[in-house]
């Protein structure tokens, strides 16, 4: 099975693709030219778009495990700019679930590159059932 | 002077409002990109949000509005600096959805300059009511 994309709304695919790794619990993505800063850096504000996208997809998942139609809506979220990527670097996305409570989850992740750390990020979620507002 | 780098699209400014001269390839990606100077000196910016920056229930995807916020903030942290600098954090709260077609607007504050360090925070809204805050430090590149 190859990695597949997540994300594929009008931002995620636009600004993506993020992909999902076989394994299933890192998240893919690879900088190219589009997505550099004037310094030939990986942009700030793409670097916090991977960062939305996979916190993001894990916090449906959380939520989605325990109601299948369950929304998420992103409440806050925290990035810590830890090191610069160029172009070619292959980021690799992970994220887990700190708590979740029946309205609310916390999550957390980072982005790397091999070893080195570019971004820590933290995320709070609304979930919203169906009949929800 | 550059004229900046164009943007794959081409979207009427707002009213009152100029296309930002863009430097950084994703923020030209995503954009344009507009400012206007209010009569007070103070500067506003904007984006109009089209299906390139929504989220799969059509509301504009937080992703874009870091993107808006890091470009946006991050010029206010250069000019405040006198130089260039980079994102150390930055931390947003969503308060409401934006929609395809809205006029997202964000005004910056400069909070705290020190030597190194600059400390700015900015304000989203659509049509006056807001939408998202951000604050942010910023590293003035070869400070200490």
């Amino acid at each position: 099975m190859n990695p597949s994309p997540v994300d594929t709304s009008g931002f995620g695919a636009y600004a993506g693709p993020v992909l999902r790794a076989e394994s299933g619990d890192a998240f893919l993505f690879e900088i190219e030219a589009r997505h550099l800063n004037g310094a030939e850096r990986l942009h700030g504000g793409m670097m916090m778009a991977l960062a939305a996208i996979v916190l993001g997809q894990v916090a449906k998942e959380t939520a989605r495990a325990r109601t299948p139609d369950a929304e998420v809506k992103p409440l806050s979220l925290n990035c810590d700019f830890v090191s610069a990527g160029k172009k070619g670097d292959k980021v690799e996305g992970r994220a887990d679930v700190t708590r979740a409570t029946r309205t609310v989850l916390f999550i957390s992740g980072e982005l790397r590159v091999g070893t080195r750390i570019l971004m820590t990020a933290t995320g709070v979620y609304a979930i919203k059932g169906r009949d929800d507002k | 002077m550059s004229a900046g780098l164009p943007s794959p699209v081409s979207v009427a400014p707002p009213a009152g409002f100029v296309p930002s001269e863009i430097h950084d390839p994703f923020e030209a990606y995503m954009g344009p990109l507009f400012e206007r100077t209010e009569a007070d000196g103070s500067r506003l910016f904007a984006f109009i949000a089209d299906a390139r920056h929504v989220d799969e229930t059509g509301a504009v995807h937080e992703g874009m509005l870091m993107t808006f916020a890091d470009a946006f903030l991050g010029g206010a942290a250069n000019r405040a600096a006198g130089g260039d600098c980079v994102t150390l954090s930055m931390q947003a709260s969503f308060l409401t959805e934006a929609r395809a077609g809205d006029v997202i607007e964000c005004r910056t504050q400069i909070d705290r300059v020190t030597r190194a360090i600059i400390f700015v925070s900015g304000r989203f809204s659509v049509s006056g009511a807001d939408v998202a805050t951000a604050t942010s430090l910023w590293k003035v590149l070869g400070a200490r």
